[in-house]
């Protein structure tokens, strides 16, 4: 779903890309104190204590609600949860039993299916940026506007309109269609379709999210670049690939990990577009909804653990996968 | 200095404090300690159309027991069994709450539920036998029956009229419903002849018993679903789908529910519990009335009756408040106001003229005639172990995924496999 | 197609296949939303007329049903109430711990730091189920504190802002320290001040993050009338599956105080934004 939703992830990104990426840039320099202090003065003490104190309240929070619970989740994927309480050391069961869940090769697919439909969104984003920053004024800013407006629409609400444009019978968009002579499918009842048509809810819900990024990063790209470009006799269509391109490299990373990470834990849209009564969910299930189904419908807490902890691995071998990735083809200026 | 960060920080556990406070009323069961002060029973319930009807029997309980406050708490019914039994392990399920047929057997052999029938003055007579029976265990009752519901035939009388169709009454059999699909599909404007979906208290238990079958055997140890005349039954309702044609498919009634489509005049028939009333009274510009289920071929008449009963937590921290606040539910007064309301059939024999009498544009009586032809919704002592899978697999026949012939096998060894676990 | 020489005549004459080019992709941004209103305002057998009428009868009805039928005004004060407690402690807990990794030294903090980020590269599905065996064991399930709680803690807003004081010239800070104020004082009148852009930012991100946070407040609370309104839209789904007018009522409903404060903070939050992706 939009970017907002995947908020910690671009962090994640960003973070890991700070470390890793920009070391020497404007994070490194004042960690230094301008004056050497002498070990172990007062005032040295007292600015220890001072930090202590201020990331005291954030820490208590993290930890009793993020830290703890990732080591609480590990311990439950190895246990079964009775119907009305009660939990049981089962080693390695439930994993064996996600890995041989007959809907696990059905979601895993649909999970890389979503993904890969929302990266294709990137490109797309990338044109309509470019198009963006060539407007100015106050056009530039209604464009900016509506292109934003399903950024911010609740993502609840998002679901329920696009269920009904794509209703079968009344939907709008089968309407247009018949305008032209096709007749549209029931795009969120048939299990043929459903992946895609969520897929383009993903992608319309995050360009405007996706666009603002990049058309901050077409900004900062310094105009000599393009002047000695120019010089050399390069086309436009040349200046896209080898100043642009290049130059937003750090933009697209940033979104395609925030992309890829959103969409392999794509879950409230297939809960909200296709509902739980759906005779196409079984072919839609994501990994993330058959954690949800477990955890809370089904009542297997043990087995949902499980699915919990593999999906961590799996997002933390892909990220770690695409910053090593990043060094073929991102450029930082 | 560091006070102000401690004065800060206390703000913020100010402000937590401040969200705790205008909430906590409602905690479930931990409000209040001894059973002689004042006592705050948590009601649960998931239809938000009856809150109002219960709130009166709360506030008339209330004006006869001053020191017990009922606190009704409404669970959405997508999510309500999932959260009970989520409560129910952790203790913190409400004090009272309500109960249907298909889950009572678990949360009473799980011991969830205290029995009524050892308790003070209970007394079941007033109720229908066949309901008494869904909520009893071993011999012992476990809810107070609250209402019933059984199916009937909707119909709309415009679509009737306009393609000159006698309207359904009581001698109707399968065939007349066949033959009035057929004669009131009309493609081009948009209507189907009927709705089938692969829905099975308002349909398929219904045709399964019509046609002399059953979804489950009388002593609850074998499922109906390899009988040949319970595939009868199912075959009857795939048919209009697949075979005749006049009903929606399976995609188009996941995108547009068939009680929508009867409510906005694209479908001719269907059949429904009572408890879709509210909508079609309030349906602008719906001409309908309700006639009794069909006859099966051999001229068997059938519909399943469900019901909700009241049950008492057994963890409560009151069970006496609790036992006097259910006591209330199952008396006349309480029943009368259910029956005024007009949103349910109150399980109170002799109480449903009223409910009747709630909507006299429609031939509600159909609904109470029918229940010398009600059997039980069919329920074993763990009714979810197999009604999911049930639910999954009918979906894929009228998907089109699945045949029927295969379909049914694969529900009943399903099912046979989850009874013999019980 | 980059941002070369703008004001050149050349561009301006070629500026229009641009605007078209945006206006339909404008065009399909904003259909859901004028589908969604059209929608919202027939009859449930209007809206389900084939071909479709663009022109509804304009039955506000469908929007008081909304409020009858659901505790709707229950449910928007629970989602006010939601983002601003945490949107508070957010900037509160989030500025004070940033300052502290950005600009204080002290034993561990690199490893905090590191910790913290941690957080960040956990899927929520990690947490949900301990978060709710804790919030229940607090006795806190089906109550609006249990809906806040968790979401006053935030490792992003908290790693966003450090990223923000980094930025901020030391200089301000060395003056202040050799005029004697202390550090809190540095943090609160000095620091707290400069990193007002970087404060409004985080700030409108939370906003937009707890009204639209579905899953966590869908997961504890049961009572319709405990619900933030992304609960009870869906909720809302669950009970009138495919009735369509008054599903687009109520998720219009929902979405319009965002879409409001959008319009008033237009350049805040994409600002916001743009900085999430550039720092």
């Amino acid at each position: 779903m939009p970017a907002i939703e995947s908020r910690p992830v671009a962090a994640e990104a960003a973070a890991t890309g700070s470390a890793s990426g920009r070391t020497g840039g404007p994070a490194g320099a004042p960690r230094r104190p301008l004056a050497p202090r002498p070990r172990f003065s007062r005032a040295h003490l007292r600015e220890w204590a001072w930090g202590y104190a201020m990331i005291a309240p954030l820490f208590v929070g993290l930890v009793l609600f993020y830290l703890w619970p990732i080591v609480q989740s590990a311990y439950f994927s190895f246990t079964e949860w009775g119907a009305f309480g009660g939990q049981e050391w089962v080693g390695f069961k439930n994993y064996s039993a996600f890995m041989s869940d007959p809907q696990l090769p059905r979601a895993a697919w649909n999970t890389v299916k979503y993904a890969l439909i929302i990266l294709a969104g990137i490109p797309i984003s990338i044109v309509f940026a470019a198009l963006l920053n060539q407007v100015h004024g106050k056009y530039a800013t209604l464009y900016r506007i509506l292109y934003f407006l399903p950024v911010v629409s609740m993502p609840a609400a998002v679901a329920m309109v696009w269920r009904w444009l794509y209703n079968g019978d009344y939907g709008l968009i089968n309407y247009l269609l018949s305008l032209v002579g096709i007749h549209g499918p029931h795009w969120v009842s048939d299990g043929r379709y459903t992946v895609y048509a969520l897929g383009v809810v993903g992608i319309w819900s995050s360009l405007g999210y996706n666009m603002i990024i990049f058309a901050a990063g077409l900004k900062n790209i310094p105009r000599q670049y393009y002047e000695a470009s120019s010089l050399d006799g390069a086309g436009r269509v040349r200046q896209f690939f080898s100043v642009t391109l290049p130059l937003l490299s750090p933009s697209i990373f940033f979104v395609s990990v925030l992309s890829v990470i959103g969409g392999l834990q794509m879950f409230d849209l297939v809960l909200m577009m296709l509902g739980k009564t759906n005779p196409a969910l079984a072919d839609s299930k994501t990994i993330a909804y058959l954690f949800y189904e477990d955890a809370f419908i089904t009542n297997n807490q043990g087995l949902a653990a499980a699915i919990a902890v593999v999906l961590t691995l799996v997002l933390l071998a892909l990220t770690a996968l695409q910053f090593r990735l990043q060094k073929r083809w991102v450029h930082y200026g | 200095m560091f006070r102000k960060v401690l004065v800060l920080t206390g703000a913020g556990a100010l402000a937590l404090a401040a969200t705790g406070c205008s909430s906590s009323k409602s905690g479930s069961s931990s409000a209040g300690k001894t059973e002689s002060g004042p006592v705050t029973l948590s009601y649960g319930i998931w239809d938000a159309k009856q809150k109002p009807a219960m709130q009166q029997m709360a506030d008339a309980f209330h004006a006869a027991h001053p020191d017990i406050t009922i606190d009704i708490q409404v669970t959405p019914n997508a999510d309500y069994w999932t959260k009970l039994q989520t409560a129910a392990a952790s203790g913190t399920a409400p004090d009272v709450f309500w109960m249907n047929g298909p889950r009572v057997g678990l949360y009473a052999g799980q011991k969830q539920l205290l029995s009524l029938s050892d308790k003070p003055g209970f007394d079941n007579t007033p109720f229908p036998k066949a309901l008494n029976d869904v909520y009893t265990l071993d011999g012992k009752q476990y809810a107070m029956p609250k209402d019933f519901d059984t199916v009937g035939l909707w119909y709309n009388k415009k679509l009737f009229d306009a393609a000159g169709v006698k309207y359904p009454d009581a001698t109707w059999t399968w065939q007349n419903v066949i033959d009035a699909a057929q004669k009131l599909n009309d493609p081009g404007k948009g209507v189907w002849g009927i709705a089938s979906p692969d829905w099975t208290q308002e349909n398929l238990f219904n045709t399964m018993l019509q046609a002399g079958g059953s979804a489950i055997s009388a002593d609850k140890k074998k499922s109906g679903f390899d009988d040949p005349k319970s595939l009868a039954g199912l075959q009857y309702a795939l048919d209009f789908v697949t075979k005749y044609k006049v009903s929606p498919t399976a995609q188009q009634m996941t995108d547009t529910q068939p009680d929508q489509l009867f409510a906005s005049g694209k479908v001719a028939m269907f059949t429904d519990g009572d408890y879709d009333l509210p909508e079609y009274k309030g349906a602008a510009g719906l001409d309908a009335d309700v006639a009794p289920l069909p006859a099966g071929p051999d001229g068997k008449k059938a519909t399943v009756i469900n019901g909700l009963g009241n049950v008492i937590y057994a963890k409560t921290k009151h069970p006496e408040a609790a036992w006097e606040w259910v006591k209330y539910l199952g008396s006349k007064e309480a029943n009368e106001i259910q029956a005024k309301t007009g949103t349910v059939i109150p399980a109170y024999n002799g109480l449903s003229a009223e409910w009747v009498a709630s909507a006299p544009q429609y031939h509600l009586q159909v609904f109470i005639d029918q229940l010398n032809d009600a059997v039980p919704y069919p329920v074993s002592k763990n009714t979810a172990a197999w009604s999911k899978p049930m639910q999954d697999t009918l979906d894929q026949i009228w998907g089109g995924k699945l045949d029927l012939q295969t379909g049914a096998k694969q529900i009943a060894d399903q099912m046979n496999a989850a009874l013999a676990k019980e | 197609m980059g941002d070369a020489g703008s004001g050149s005549t050349l561009i301006r004459q070629r500026l229009w296949p641009v605007h078209v080019i945006l206006a339909v992709g404008a065009a399909a941004m904003v259909t859901p939303f004028l589908w969604q209103l059209i929608t919202s305002l027939q009859s449930t057998s209007e809206s389900t007329s084939v071909p479709p009428h663009f022109l509804p009868s304009w039955k506000w009805g469908n929007y008081s049903q909304v409020f009858h039928d659901t505790p709707f005004a229950d449910q928007f004060w629970n989602s006010v109430v939601q983002t601003v407690v945490r949107v508070l402690a957010q900037v509160l807990f989030c500025s004070m711990a940033a300052y502290a990794f950005a600009r204080l030294k002290f034993p561990g903090r690199n490893a905090l730091f590191l910790l913290m980020l941690a957080v960040l590269m956990v899927p929520s599905q990690v947490y949900l189920l301990p978060q709710y065996q804790l919030v229940q064991n607090l006795g806190l399930l089906n109550t609006l504190s249990g809906v806040v709680l968790p979401g006053l803690f935030s490792a992003f807003g908290t790693f966003m802002l450090r990223q923000f004081f980094l930025s901020l010239p030391n200089e301000v800070e060395e003056a202040a320290r050799l005029d004697g104020a202390g550090t809190f004082r540095i943090f609160w009148s000095v620091m707290l001040p400069l990193a007002k852009p970087g404060l409004i930012s985080m700030g409108v991100l939370t906003v937009l993050w707890s009204w639209n946070d579905l899953l966590w407040p869908l997961v504890v609370v049961n009572n319709d009338t405990k619900m933030p309104l992304t609960v009870g839209l869906a909720t809302l789904q669950g009970e009138h599956l495919t009735e369509y007018p008054l599903l687009m009522a109520g998720s219009l409903l929902a979405s319009l105080p965002m879409i409001l404060l959008f319009l008033a903070a237009q350049r805040r939050i994409t600002e916001g934004i743009a900085l999430t992706g550039t720092k």
